[in-house]
């Protein structure tokens, strides 16, 4: 298989994955009991004719899909009703053309809410993993080529520690020695600061950005480095490095030209296979710092009983890990050109 | 490693249990983790023993109640309802770890048998379940099951369910890459050769060998089960009639216990969740390590010091390109007696002379050779003799002088060439980085030409130079080792055992290009085998080792016709001989001595047809037989005389 | 004596060389065994000799019935067992009667099994492990296999044996049963030369003892010594030439057996000859070459080599072989 039939075939896999995910996410917003017309709408004032109104307007007087009324409680309804016009087309053409549906709380639409949160999360998850990786894999790599002395010991004992740590309650810890030490503690941005330069606006987000991605480095790095230096170690111990030294090389030369790259093949897989679990600790690092991400909105629509944009931040979320997973597997076949052979 | 695969004489075991748990006893991490978990496990099991108050309960409701300061009444202070924290935490544990051990056993249950079935099964069963398990990985699963528990009731019930049910993923992939490898070794197809069924199979041979990956496994997902429970619980979407740390965290956080400074309530409960997962992490790495021991070492660690005398040393004679006195090589490990692996052994070697190095796996050849070169790992030890090259005092070199020797003066052709290529260069680039190495000033734009001539040198087409070495094959990557070895014009090649592994013609045809090789280049080479007929179609001297010590060194003529040594003897006549119908085979019993447990005498003795009194005792000198170098160390010599 | 009892006739098996899909266009086949005519005798020693992908461990394979042929017939005692699947060669006895061992014994050993579990569990597969001599036959099969006593082999794990022990302990898990051939993979090539001289005067004893067919797989001629009655030379999927042991060494036919002979190593350095060397390495079995099929490599080779395929010629009653050469 050549490289660019490998690129196709992990596109065409991403595409799929991200279709069966817009399927679960329908369905799952149906069969499960908070059925999205009764939990939306219990305003005491409203009457039963308001209330179809409301349902009407959302289209959920629609049958689900074709030969279902509603599944749940199962009704089965007509198989011969146009299939366009049932609630599963208008999602799909709804999604289609990015609209998320009406929020129950503030009835902004929920791509309108969740656009600029998405950004938000990005940068706060773009930050943390980086750091993360980058102090992880140094110290990984430190623990491997000094292995068994006391740093060795040092680093795997931070690593285990950091990765038991539940990351809301790091999250809870930090806060409370940030507060201290005069840190902002909440969300992104001081209030008022809208007239100020915008070097003063950025200096204020990064400030902002300490904690959390403070907090979520600490979560992530003990992973990550106990993946490096397990890898390392494995690559330290094979024979082209024995011939890289029987080459008369140097020890860094051996560390920078044969054993970086072949130990970050695990870390590369390691971080792919991870960023579905990343955006958990996004979720907890938002609702601890009150920062304006989709963790943030997943929370807030939950105590909201706000469905609409649970259902779409759930989606934004995954589709951008499936994408990000794309871009891991594409890394990967770049840096391993064993790849073509599979 | 040679010294690692001496494992003949191992006292017998008498049950795997019994094995497994003398090895985990001497394993500190897992120990500390049981531990750790031994005592939360108690703690819950006795909560109602423990906690002074009844968990949830409030004493009185009064304002200064609240959120009061660890006391001695309240060791951990009360929370936002006034109530015990001590007496809550203890029984959080409860919660945590039933959702923790329920959800964990529905994981591992899915997860193995899923696992199990798509790696033994294959085919289309195992396509569709590890596509299923690849969308199931990529959606993330703390929001999916936020998404569940925010539409259905969150019960502990659902809780366990959703947990469960959705962390099955790892353990899936890991089980079936695991029963994958099992499945492949070839005791799975000897037992379906002699009739086995498919149950029985997966009963007796998958199951055992995936078991260590499970419990591992399941540890893991237990801590990941608490751990989930705690962030759902703290997202509010715990059970609100049961107090699980979680719980505990989610009402002072979101009742004020950050802004009053009431850190007890915030602090203890946290500290139960990281005491689990912390306890969980240990054992799961302490029962990894002892079901996959790795070596503690690697090629980039320190050296350690030689230690040679200047006693002894003879003067080098003119012409001697290497010159080998007495070296003597010991392994050392922490707390037990230093192993012998190679003593007083001394050759020579001259330009253009080829030296084969004879003997059985594990008598010391290979560190015999890493030594010359000051490659031994780093618990090997030179601790007597000399080595010198061109006149210079190897031993004696500091790590910059002795990189410098290394590729250009003496280069080496390891074993497995697939191994001692780095899959992720080209092999041209790694040639051509020998050669920018030792040849600083070489015009770069003339490498690439001279990559193409020494690929050329040894029969490999150009065109292959910008390939890696998986696309090459076995025979042709010991064709680009031999050309590597020779980027820096070397005056001494080492070749250890480099056509083991490869089929006879191809052997024939890789020994062909050494010999053809050291006749155009002048290069003087160090053959290291344990198969004694390609020894004899080309070697000048033989030097046979036993046990890390000369058997005997003599004129490749007189090993073969001459023999003096009983060994020597022996492994001739187990060599097949196609030009002598009648000869029956005959081996050499019993097995190479331990280096770290050799025999009293000679090393021979034990396996010797014509071994005597002596030989038990003594150990036999180096004799010199006649005038032409032939050397032998054996009692029946000085006997004779 | 001396009837013929397993009888192979135009065996071939091609697997396809990755599935034609979306983005491959064409389904390769690669010729692994490609037609193949063998015969065994009872009792009879064959060594089947080749290079690494010649196809000799498919043959083995499709003989144990652990692949399907894609084309051909396999006879047992006039049986026909081509097709038969795993249950039906349980029933059949062929499980029991057809025993293999393979190249590594370290692999063909599991590793969390005592040395008992692993001769009985054959016992047990056939519903042979309830009668009161179950522990004499585990005993005995140990002893016959040369690990004596048996009661200190029988708690033992496979990782406390040397490497010619455990494949004493693979060929004992075969004798257990009391086959009557016995398929040995390349069982002495991991082995040290020192002790490859164990199993293979091994396999010789039992063959006169208990009249056991060995069919001796091989990519080195001269490990093999002169323990075989027959040698058939394999070369990409094909035997291009069989024959008596002594009859072949002394007078080679075949090009390619010429070559493979000549490239032994002979233990005396006074006896060093010209060798010769063939070039390259056997092909891909995907593209097998026109006419003959190792015409690319021949030294010897005619311009018709290219064009067709030679037939098996008969040189005696006990010696034949696939060359143009030969035909006259």
């Amino acid at each position: 298989m050549s490289r660019s039939q490998y690129i196709l075939k992990k596109f065409g896999w991403a595409l799929l994955t991200i279709a069966l995910v817009l399927i679960l996410n329908f369905f799952l917003f149906r069969v499960l009991p908070g059925d999205p017309a009764r939990a939306g709408v219990h305003d005491p004032r409203l009457k039963k004719e308001s209330i179809e109104a409301i349902r009407v307007r959302y289209g959920l007087d629609k049958p689900v899909i074709n030969c279902f009324e509603t599944l749940n409680p199962v009704k089965v309804g007509s198989c011969s009703v146009n299939p366009l016009d049932t609630q599963f087309f208008i999602y799909m053409k709804n999604l289609l053309s990015g609209e998320l549906g009406i929020s129950y709380h503030n009835n902004r639409p929920v791509a309108t809410i969740l656009a600029e949160r998405l950004w938000n999360t990005i940068l706060l998850i773009g930050a943390g993993q980086i750091l993360s990786i980058i102090v992880g894999a140094f110290f990984g790599m430190l623990a491997a080529w000094k292995a068994r002395t006391s740093i060795d010991y040092g680093a795997l004992a931070t690593s285990l520690v950091v990765w038991s740590l539940p990351t809301f309650w790091l999250g809870i810890i930090l806060l409370f020695w940030g507060s201290a030490n005069g840190l902002p503690i909440g969300g992104k941005a001081t209030p008022g600061l809208s007239s100020y330069p915008l070097w003063e606006q950025w200096k204020d987000i990064g400030r902002h950005m300490i904690l959390p991605t403070l907090t979520y480095t600490l979560v992530y790095m003990g992973e990550y480095m106990l993946i490096m230096r397990s890898s390392l170690l494995d690559v330290l111990s094979e024979d082209y490095i024995l011939t890289a030294k029987a080459k008369g090389l140097g020890i860094f030369q051996i560390l920078r030209d044969h054993a970086l790259k072949n130990a970050m093949l695990p870390l590369v897989t390691i971080i792919a296979i991870n960023l579905g679990f990343t955006v958990a600790g996004a979720v907890q690092i938002e609702t601890v710092f009150s920062w304006p991400g989709l963790g943030g909105a997943v929370f807030e629509a939950v105590n909201r009983r706000d469905f609409p944009v649970l259902q779409g931040a759930f989606l934004l979320i995954t589709v951008t890990v499936i994408l990000a997973n794309l871009i891991a597997d594409l890394m990967y076949s770049y840096l391993d050109p064993r790849i073509q052979a599979e | 490693m040679e010294i690692l695969t001496q494992k003949n004489a191992a006292p017998p075991s008498s049950n795997y249990l019994l094995e497994f748990w003398r090895k985990f006893q001497r394993n500190r991490m897992g120990l500390v983790g049981l531990g750790m978990l031994t005592a939360i496990i108690l703690v819950a099991v006795f909560a109602p023993l423990i906690a002074p108050h009844v968990p949830g309960s409030s004493l009185t409701i009064g304002v200064s109640d609240i959120y009061k300061p660890p006391s001695a009444e309240h060791l951990f202070g009360t929370d936002d309802a006034g109530a015990d924290v001590f007496s809550n935490f203890i029984h959080g544990a409860r919660v945590s770890l039933t959702v923790g051990f329920f959800a964990a056993f529905i994981s591992i249950f899915i997860g193995g048998l899923l696992g199990i079935v798509a790696g033994f099964f294959g085919g289309r069963v195992e396509n569709f379940i590890m596509r299923f398990t690849d969308v199931m990985l990529v959606i993330p699963e703390l929001p999916l099951m936020v998404v569940i528990i925010a539409l259905t009731k969150p019960s502990l019930l659902n809780i366990i369910f959703v947990i469960g049910l959705l962390g099955w993923t790892t353990t899936a992939r890991m089980v079936r890459s695991q029963t994958l490898a099992v499945k492949s070794r070839k005791f799975v197809l000897r037992a379906r050769a002699i009739g086995s069924g498919k149950a029985h199979i997966i009963r007796r041979h998958i199951l055992p060998l995936v078991m260590p990956i499970l419990v591992v496994q399941a540890v893991l997902v237990v801590s990941l089960a608490v751990l989930n429970e705690s962030t759902l619980s703290f997202l509010g979407l715990g059970d609100p009639t049961t107090l699980s740390w979680g719980q505990m965290l989610n009402y002072a956080f979101g009742r004020g216990a950050m802004s009053t400074g009431a850190w007890w309530a915030l602090v203890f409960p946290g500290f139960g969740i990281v005491w689990v997962v912390l306890g969980l992490t240990l054992l799961g790495q302490g029962l990894e390590q002892v079901f996959n021991p790795r070596l503690d070492t690697h090629h980039l660690m320190p050296g350690r010091p030689v230690v040679t005398s200047e006693a002894g040393v003879k003067p080098v004679k003119p012409g001697t390109l290497l010159d080998v006195q007495n070296l003597s090589i010991n392994y050392v490990t922490e707390g037990k007696p230093p192993a012998r692996a190679v003593e007083n052994i001394s050759f020579t070697l001259k330009e253009g002379e080829l030296l084969g190095l004879v003997g059985e796996s594990g008598c010391g050849k290979t560190t015999l050779m890493l030594a010359l070169l000051r490659l031994l790992p780093s618990a090997g030890q030179i601790v007597g003799g000399k080595v010198f090259f061109s006149g210079r005092d190897l031993t004696a070199l500091g790590e910059e002088e002795m990189n410098e020797v290394r590729w250009s003066g003496i280069s080496i052709v390891f074993q497995g060439a697939m191994n001692a290529l780095n899959p992720v260069r080209t092999v041209g680039d790694q040639i051509a980085e020998a050669i920018i190495q030792h040849v600083p000033t070489f015009p770069r734009d003339k490498i690439s030409a001279r990559v193409t001539e020494l690929l050329d040198l040894v029969g490999i087409a150009a065109d292959h130079k910008d390939h890696f070495p998986h696309q090459y094959s076995g025979g042709m990557r010991q064709r680009a080792m031999i050309a590597m070895a020779l980027a820096c014009n070397p005056q001494v090649i080492i070749a250890d055992e480099p056509t083991t592994a490869l089929d006879v013609m191809i052997q024939a045809q890789i020994l062909e290009l050494l010999d053809e090789l050291r006749r155009k280049l002048g290069l003087a080479v160090v053959f290291v085998t344990h198969d004694l007929g390609i020894v004899a179609e080309m070697c000048d001297h033989v030097l046979v080792m036993y046990g890390g010590v000369t058997a005997e060194y003599a004129d490749v003529d007189i090993i073969y016709n001459e023999p003096r040594h009983p060994y020597t003897q022996e492994l001739l006549k187990a060599f097949p001989d196609l030009t002598k119908p009648k000869k029956k085979l005959s081996s050499i019993p019993g097995y190479p001595p331990r280096l770290d447990a050799l025999p009293a005498g000679c090393r021979f003795a034990p396996r010797c047809p014509a071994a005597f009194e002596r030989c038990h005792i003594e150990e036999p000198a180096l004799h010199r037989i006649g005038a032409n170098g032939h050397l032998a160390s054996c009692h029946l010599i000085a006997e004779k005389r | 004596m001396n009837q013929e009892f397993l009888e192979v006739r135009g065996l071939k098996k091609y697997f396809e060389a990755g599935r034609p899909g979306l983005f491959s266009k064409d389904a390769r086949k690669v010729h692994a065994v490609d037609g193949v005519d063998l015969t065994l005798r009872r009792s009879e020693v064959i060594a089947l000799v080749g290079e690494s992908g010649c196809g000799k461990s498919t043959l083995a394979l499709l003989l144990m019935g652990l692949e399907d042929p894609t084309e051909g017939a396999v006879k047992f005692e006039g049986m026909d067992i081509t097709h038969l699947n795993d249950s039906q060669r349980k029933k059949k006895e062929l499980r029991r009667k057809i025993q293999m061992v393979f190249q590594d014994p370290y692999e063909s050993l599991n590793p969390t099994q005592t040395i008992e579990e692993i001769i009985t569990e054959p016992l047990l597969v056939h519903g042979m492990a309830n009668t009161p001599d179950r522990d004499e036959r585990v005993k005995k099969a140990l002893e016959d296999a040369g690990l004596k006593p048996a009661e200190v082999y029988l708690d033992r794990y496979p990782h406390e044996l040397s490497g010619g022990q455990r494949q004493r302990v693979v060929v004992a898990a075969a004798l257990v049963l009391e086959p009557e051939i016995i398929l040995a993979d390349e069982p002495v090539s991991m082995l040290d030369v020192s002790i490859r001289a164990e199993i293979i005067n091994l396999l010789a004893e039992l063959r006169i003892t208990r009249q056991i067919a060995v069919i001796f797989i091989t990519h080195d001629l001269g490990s093999v010594g002169f323990f075989a009655d027959r040698v058939a030379v394999m070369y990409l999927g094909r035997i291009v030439e069989v024959g008596t042991m002594l009859e072949v060494l002394e007078n080679p036919k075949h090009p390619y057996t010429k070559a493979l002979i000549s490239v032994i190593p002979v233990p005396n350095p006074r006896l060093r000859h010209e060798r010769i060397i063939l070039q390259g390495e056997t092909p891909n079995p995907i593209n097998i070459p026109s006419g003959c099929r190792f015409h690319p490599r021949c030294p010897v080779a005619i311009a018709t080599c290219k064009a067709s395929d030679p037939p098996m010629v008969v040189v005696n009653k006990s010696h034949q072989a696939a060359c143009l050469l030969l035909v006259k």
